[in-house]
């Protein structure tokens, strides 16, 4: 084993190693090769050691490089493809409400009518009862029920008919549901990215510290996602009625 | 009774009216955030003012602000109706005067509620 103590032996075995590297680097093969054989003549064990731990860098580095077209995939093509899907989520789930509600509206609005219709015809009929009823307005009262019975069983068939495209209106659940479950894989690809660097180029300790600090955001925030993790939110509209009534309200 | 509701989506809002029509209310107009909501209340004559906390523009917490420190319309009631569930900001909004907070997502019942109480207070 050689000994490096001799400050200019060490000089010297420093200058070869850098030239080797610039070798390897350069792909200058025949030099590199050259230059291991006389370090080699050396018969020095630790430089072999070196020189692994040399090779070993460079395959990082490739690997290192292959990440990197990665990460150009997913920032030039498929962050912008998810904001794409991200807005078609909110595109559908928009048009869905809204369908919804316009059914709703005219459901909510044509059993009124049943509901008047009926009970303008329930006044008729007491007055029949109580024998109030002149003999000429018995025939319109008949003539009255008819028109109502019909009327009442279109209506009833329309209502499901538009019960039904309520009904239809919701499935954009499974369309929007595929589409979020393809942006949670790639937010799941982005973030093994990031980590990769993070081992290749930062603090592993900085990010498990990170990771392990509960992050409280300042201001408004909308829906919180993870109440259950939470202790600085109410979770329900008890809470916020008995926080108020503590504060005198 | 005038109302006018704030919020910055339109199925939001449009869910508040339907179901304060329900109830009775059926005069009531739409803002999407605290910038349009503000000149209309001061040009409008509301009677009472629906919001929600997070939108763009002028955030509901600013337009509560901006209600209480108008001579004109400090005392009109304001009901928030907002996912924001942070106890320092229900502490804020009482501290600013809010009249009810309703957190979503909410029921029909508790609109209701919420209202009676309101209008409960005012009277007496």
């Amino acid at each position: 084993m050689k000994k490096l103590s001799n400050k200019d032996k060490l000089e010297q075995t420093i200058t070869q190693t850098r030239d080797l590297l610039s070798h390897l680097e350069n792909n200058e093969i025949e030099d590199a090769q050259e230059l291991i054989d006389t370090l080699a003549g050396e018969g020095d064990e630790d430089l072999f050691i070196e020189i692994g731990k040399l090779t070993r860098n460079l395959h990082e580095a490739l690997t290192n490089f292959q990440m990197d077209s990665r990460i150009t995939d997913i920032a030039a093509s498929e962050i912008p493809d998810a904001k794409e899907r991200l807005n078609y989520v909110i595109e559908k789930t928009e048009e869905a409400a809204n369908k919804t509600m316009d059914k709703v509206e005219s459901c909510t609005e044509r059993s009124n009518k049943m509901s008047n219709d009926a009970e303008e015809l329930l006044v008729e009929w007491k007055k029949l009862y109580n024998r109030e009823l002149e003999p000429g307005d018995f025939r319109k009262l008949c003539k009255k029920i008819e028109t109502h019975l019909e009327k009442n069983k279109n209506d009833a068939d329309d209502l499901h008919s538009e019960l039904n495209d309520v009904l239809m209106a919701q499935d954009y659940q499974d369309l929007t549901g595929q589409v979020i479950r393809q942006v949670i894989t790639l937010v799941h690809d982005v973030e093994e990215s990031m980590v990769h660097i993070i081992k290749m180029f930062g603090s592993m300790d900085g990010y498990n510290k990170a990771k392990d600090e509960t992050s409280v955001k300042q201001g408004v925030e909308g829906p919180v996602v993870n109440v259950e993790k939470r202790d600085d939110v109410v979770t329900g509209q008890d809470e916020v009625d008995d926080l108020l009534s503590s504060l005198g309200f | 009774m005038k109302i006018l509701v704030v919020d910055d989506f339109s199925t939001m809002r449009r869910i508040i009216k339907n179901l304060l029509r329900d109830l009775g209310f059926t005069n009531t107009q739409e803002a999407d955030d605290g910038n349009t909501a503000l000149p209309m209340l001061q040009a409008g004559n509301f009677d009472f003012l629906v919001t929600d906390w997070n939108m763009p523009g002028m955030q509901g917490i600013d337009l509560l602000k901006a209600v209480r420190a108008d001579d004109k319309l400090k005392t009109m009631p304001v009901l928030m109706v907002t996912a924001e569930s942070k106890r320092e900001q229900i502490i804020e909004a009482a501290q600013a005067g809010v009249n009810g907070y309703i957190v979503k997502p909410f029921t029909a019942a508790t609109l209701d509620e919420k209202l009676q109480k309101i209008f409960e207070r005012i009277d007496g």
